[in-house]
């Protein structure tokens, strides 16, 4: 019996050691909100990522407040008229954003270099936004499951090296977007690295 | 009183385990000689916007040899060159540029990119930078079959892992991973297609050398509780 017992921790061990190697590969992909969905405009963006990329860059719009898909769907709206009307871009900057409705909106997706950072970080990160400004308050719980769940489905596509390394925007460049409590958010995370 | 001591340790092991040790994988990167390196180590712009940088290489026994640091300008870019290395900080984007010409086979080795603070310890950025530089494979061809050079290279990553179980564990994912291994885009593609089969070399290799490392532990404390039923 005893003999039995200590087979069985050494089975265990062993087979957390197998378990180490698989934790985002069981991700399942979760539902983005597609552009059409949103009622994008079409994008004029031709320049793709090399994937997989090393990095994601989080940052906030600093817009309006959402926490409805109607009203998050028109913050995502409001977000690519500003970057293509008032800035120029082919697209909105973002390769996705996150509502505080607990959706993810798909922007230029995981296959179009952003314009969300500098010519330096756009061909080496994913960016990812969350709609509204988080100086102040926190990001709803349900945004934060909505990236933690896209990231991990980042990775299961080969979009995202595994070991991959989250960054929030003011560690990139000089600016105080994510804001500070979603910042102090992020820098929780198991993939962050300063 | 003694099984139930060598059962507490079998237990305490089990859990320790659970929780493990984050690592810092190497980034490898492979050249032939007469090509160059490139690599980009970001640094947080809040914290080391003014600070120094530095490429420092790594020799066998841990000594660290300073080949370049940056300019002491505050929070602009600067370029800096020194024999064939050559930095660009960047500070408003938080990045390195790291550009090391006309590799010899002498420069394989472990480097890395620093926060350079003397007298205070180096602060490693990004990863640790394994370089392996190799002979111009066009005079091993010469030698060989028809294989293109890619393959060779491939063949060396996947089977010339160090012994060491540790090393085998961090090198061997992060190959798999690395930019830049061939010189031209069709060597690239070829390597591409050969990445399915390394990688399942790889990863039964890394289970079964974490079982076989694991197990060994585990006979060991098996051998001692069997000891202590008196036998």
């Amino acid at each position: 019996m005893s003999r039995l017992c200590a087979l069985l921790a050494w089975a265990l061990l062993a087979l957390q050691g197998l378990g180490e190697g698989a934790t985002e590969d069981e991700a399942c992909c979760g539902p983005i909100v597609p552009r059409r969905e949103w009622k994008a405009l079409a994008s004029e963006c031709a320049q793709e990522l090399e994937l997989p990329l090393r990095y994601v860059v989080v940052s906030h719009t600093v817009g309006g407040h959402c926490d409805t898909p109607a009203l998050c769907l028109k913050a995502a709206q409001n977000a690519q008229h500003y970057h293509v009307r008032t800035r120029g871009f082919c697209d909105v900057g973002y390769n996705f954003l996150i509502g505080e409705d607990g959706l993810v909106y798909e922007g230029r997706g995981w296959k179009i270099k952003g314009a969300h950072t500098g010519p330096i970080w756009n061909p080496k990160a994913i960016g990812i936004t969350f709609m509204g400004n988080f100086m102040e308050r926190s990001p709803h719980p349900r945004a934060i499951r909505a990236a933690k769940s896209l990231l991990a489905c980042g990775v299961a596509r080969g979009a995202l090296l595994p070991n991959y390394e989250v960054k929030g925007h003011r560690d990139v460049q000089q600016t105080l977007s994510p804001g500070d409590r979603l910042y102090d958010i992020i820098q929780e995370w198991p993939h962050y690295r300063e | 009183m003694r099984k139930a001591r060598l059962w507490g340790l079998l237990w305490t092991s089990f859990i320790l385990e659970l929780q493990g040790a984050p690592r810092l994988e190497e980034i490898k990167y492979t050249r032939t000689e007469g090509q160059s390196l490139n690599e980009s180590c970001p640094f947080n712009v809040m914290k080391y916007f003014s600070i120094r940088k530095a490429w420092q290489r790594l020799g066998d026994r841990g000594e660290l040899q300073t080949l370049a640091i940056t300019d002491r300008v505050s929070g602009r870019s600067s370029k800096v060159h020194k024999d064939r290395c050559f930095l660009e900080d960047i500070p408003t984007e938080g990045i390195l540029h790291v550009h090391m010409a006309d590799l010899r086979v002498e420069d394989s080795g472990l480097y890395q990119c620093v926060i350079y603070q003397p007298p205070k310890d180096p602060i490693l950025l990004h990863h640790p930078i394994r370089l392996v530089v190799t002979k111009d494979p066009a005079q091993d061809l010469a030698q060989r079959s028809t294989l293109p050079p890619v393959t060779t290279k491939a063949r060396v990553k996947a089977h010339t892992s160090p012994s060491p179980v540790t090393q085998l564990l961090t090198m061997s994912t992060v190959s798999l991973y690395s930019p830049g291994l061939g010189v031209n885009p069709t060597q690239g593609t070829d390597v591409l297609n050969m990445e399915p089969r390394i990688s399942v070399i790889s990863i039964v290799t890394i289970v079964v050398c974490g079982i076989l490392s694991k197990s060994l532990v585990f006979t060991f404390l098996l051998i001692a509780t069997q000891r202590s039923f008196g036998r």
